[in-house]
C-alpha cells in the first residue's frame, strides 16, 4: 500500500509538473480575439510573418507566428492590416506561439 | 471523361499562354500611368467595356429573376434589395455609411452592404453615364498586385463616404484574368465574415478543382463580364448565362454505367460534395457585444466542411415565401433531381400587419444593439409608415456547388444502407422502395469484386 501512495504521489508530482510548468511545450490550443498592432513580414518571398495581436480580454500583446499560405498571402496584399481584428487560434511550440487558425471577424 | 481531359488540357494550355503572353499595354501603362477605364480603354483597347459592365449583376447587384414564385416579373431583384434572414439588410436600406458613435467607446465606423461594389460609392449600385464608367474599379478584379488598403471607405472634401481604389501603376502592371483571391477578397467575406455566408473554401486542401490549379473564373468564365452561375436557390440576380460541371464533365462522367445512370435523378453535387459550413443560423434580433464595444448579429458558427448538407428534389425553381427560400421540386418531376443544400436559419423582424419580412439598417443596432432601430431606420428609407415588429424565424437553403471532392464522394455504401446519407422516405420513396434501395444487395457483387482488386 505505502509502495502504492509513494509511486501514485510520484506521477501526481510529475503530472504537475507537466502541466503547469512555464517551459514546458504545450501543444494545448489557445483561443482569443483580439486586433492587430503589428506585422512583421520580410518581404513578397518570405514563409512565415510575425503578427502582434492585443488580446480583447486581457489587452496583453501576444505574438503569433502565420504560416500557412493563404493566410500569409492575405497579410503580404494588405487584405490583412494592422487595425482588423482577427479571431485566433494558436499552439505553443518551443517556446513560440504557432497560428493555427487566423481569420478577420468582420465581413460586409 | 476523355472530354473532361480535353477541356481541362485545352485549360491548362490556354493558361499557360495566357500566363506567358505580356499585356499589351504596359509600356503605354508605364509611360502614362493608370487613371482608371480610361486608360483600359484607350490605344483601341478594351473599347466600351466600362459601358457594358454597368449593365452587369456585378455592378447592379440585380438582375431580372424568372425562376422564383412570389416576385414581381418587371422588378429587378438582388442585394440592391433583396430582403432575407441571412443579410437582413441590402444595399438600400444598409447603405454605406459611417454608424453613430458607440455611446461605451465614442468610437464609430463605416459599414454597409455595398462596401463590396467595384465603384467608389458615390457612382454606386446600378449608377449609369459617364461618371459611373469611369468610377469602376477594374483592378480590383484584375490585378494581382492591388494593394487592399486603399481600397477603404472614407470622407472625401465634401463629407461623403468614399471608397479608396488602388489606381497605382504597380497594380495596373500586374493586370490579367482574375485569380481565386481577386474573387475571394468580396464572396469570401458576405454575410458578415469570413466564410459566414456560402462556408465554403476554394483552397487546394478543399476542392478538387482548386487542387488541381484552377481558378474561380476556369468554370465561371465571363463573357462581356456577364458571370456564368448555377441556379442556388437564393442566389437570384444572374447575368443570364448558367454554369454546371456537365458543360465540362459531361453526362456520363464515370467508367462506370451504373453510377452514370445515377446522373439523370442525382446532381452531381449530390456524391460529390458531402459537406458544407458557414453560419447555421443568426439572430438579427439580439446583437452580441464585441470587446470593441461595438455589436454584430448574433451568429452561430461553422467551419466550410464542418456540416452535412440537406437533400432535397430541386427543379430549378423556388419556392419564396416569408419563412422559408427554398427548392422546389419532386420525384414525380423528370426535371428535378436530388441536390446538397446548405440550410440557415435566420431570426429577425416580421411586420404582423403583412406577415412580411422587415428589413434593418445596421448602423443603429451596430452603434447601440437597438434593433429596433435599425428596422425603423430601414423602413423610413422604403417608405414605410406602419408596421409592428414581431420576431421570427426563416429557412433558407442555399446552393452548395463548391467544396467538390473526388476522393471523399459518397460511394454505394453512404447512401444505399439503412440510415444512409440520404433520406428516402422525405424524398418521396415507398418503404418497400427503400426496403430495396437500402440494401446491400444491390451493389453487393460489385464492390466485392472491386474489394478483391483493390486488396
Amino acid at each position: 500500500m505505502k509502495r502504492f501512495a509513494v509511486v501514485f504521489l510520484l506521477f501526481a508530482v510529475a503530472l504537475a509538473a507537466a502541466v503547469f510548468s512555464p517551459s514546458s511545450a504545450s501543444a494545448d490550443e489557445i483561443k482569443m480575439i483580439g486586433v492587430i498592432t503589428k506585422i512583421d513580414i520580410s518581404g513578397p518571398d518570405a514563409t512565415t510573418a510575425a503578427a502582434t495581436l492585443k488580446d480583447n480580454k486581457t489587452g496583453d500583446p501576444v505574438t503569433v507566428i502565420v504560416s500557412d499560405e493563404l493566410t500569409l498571402d492575405k497579410c503580404k496584399d494588405h487584405r490583412i492590416v494592422v487595425g482588423d481584428e482577427i479571431r485566433l487560434k494558436y499552439e505553443v511550440k518551443d517556446g513560440k506561439n504557432i497560428s493555427k487558425y487566423f481569420r478577420k471577424t468582420a465581413g460586409c | 471523361m476523355k472530354r473532361y481531359l480535353i477541356v481541362l488540357s485545352l485549360l491548362v494550355v490556354a493558361g499557360t499562354a495566357a500566363q506567358a503572353k505580356e499585356h499589351s499595354g504596359k509600356a503605354y501603362i508605364e509611360k502614362n500611368g493608370y487613371q482608371g477605364p480610361s486608360t483600359c480603354e484607350s490605344q483601341g483597347c478594351h473599347p466600351g467595356t466600362a459601358k457594358k459592365f454597368l449593365g452587369t449583376v456585378h455592378w447592379k447587384h440585380a438582375s431580372p429573376v424568372t425562376n422564383v414564385e412570389n416576385v414581381d416579373p418587371g422588378k429587378e431583384y438582388g442585394m440592391k434589395n433583396r430582403i432575407y434572414t441571412m443579410c437582413n439588410g441590402n444595399d438600400t436600406v444598409n447603405n454605406l455609411k459611417e454608424i453613430p458613435p458607440n455611446p461605451k467607446t465614442g468610437k464609430t465606423k463605416f459599414t454597409g452592404c455595398n462596401t463590396c461594389h467595384p465603384g467608389d460609392h458615390i457612382s454606386d449600385v446600378g449608377s449609369t453615364g459617364k461618371e459611373a464608367e469611369a468610377a469602376v474599379d477594374c483592378l480590383l478584379c484584375h490585378s494581382s498586385a492591388y494593394d487592399y488598403r486603399q481600397r477603404k471607405p472614407f470622407k472625401d472634401e465634401k463629407g461623403r463616404v468614399v471608397m479608396g481604389q488602388d489606381r497605382s501603376v504597380k497594380a495596373a502592371m500586374a493586370v490579367g484574368k482574375p485569380g481565386i483571391k481577386n474573387c475571394m477578397v468580396c464572396h469570401e467575406a458576405a454575410g458578415g465574415g469570413v466564410l459566414i455566408k456560402r462556408g465554403f473554401s476554394f483552397t487546394r486542401e478543399t476542392d478538387v478543382h482548386a487542387g488541381k490549379g484552377m481558378v474561380c473564373v476556369d468554370c465561371h468564365g465571363a463573357k462581356d463580364h456577364k458571370i456564368p452561375t448555377g441556379f442556388d436557390p437564393n442566389n437570384w440576380a444572374n447575368d443570364g448565362v448558367r454554369v454546371a460541371c456537365a458543360d465540362c464533365h459531361g453526362e456520363k462522367p464515370h467508367a462506370d454505367e451504373d453510377t452514370n445512370r445515377h446522373v439523370a435523378r442525382i446532381a452531381c453535387q449530390t456524391c460529390h460534395i458531402p459537406r458544407t459550413g458557414g453560419a447555421l443560423a443568426k439572430d438579427f434580433t439580439k446583437w452580441t457585444q464585441g470587446e470593441d464595444g461595438f455589436f454584430e448579429p448574433t451568429t452561430l458558427r461553422m467551419e466550410a466542411n464542418e456540416t452535412t448538407p440537406v437533400y432535397a428534389w430541386y427543379g430549378k425553381t423556388v419556392r419564396n415565401e416569408p419563412h422559408f427560400i427554398g427548392p422546389k421540386g419532386s420525384r414525380g418531376d423528370p426535371g428535378s433531381r436530388i441536390y446538397p443544400f446548405k440550410i440557415f436559419e435566420g431570426k429577425a423582424y416580421y411586420d404582423s400587419k403583412t406577415g412580411m419580412l422587415l428589413s434593418m439598417d445596421f448602423a443603429p443596432p451596430m452603434a447601440t444593439g437597438d434593433t429596433l432601430a435599425g428596422v425603423a431606420s430601414a423602413a423610413k428609407t422604403l417608405g414605410i409608415k406602419e408596421y409592428d415588429p414581431v420576431p421570427g424565424w426563416q429557412t433558407v437553403y442555399f446552393g452548395s456547388s463548391h467544396l467538390v471532392t473526388k476522393g471523399k464522394a459518397l460511394s454505394c455504401a453512404n447512401c444505399h444502407v439503412p440510415n444512409g446519407a440520404l433520406n428516402f422516405k422525405s424524398l418521396g420513396y415507398t418503404d418497400e422502395e427503400i426496403r430495396k434501395l437500402t440494401s446491400a444487395g444491390l451493389y453487393f457483387d460489385k464492390m466485392a469484386d472491386k474489394q478483391k482488386e483493390n486488396w
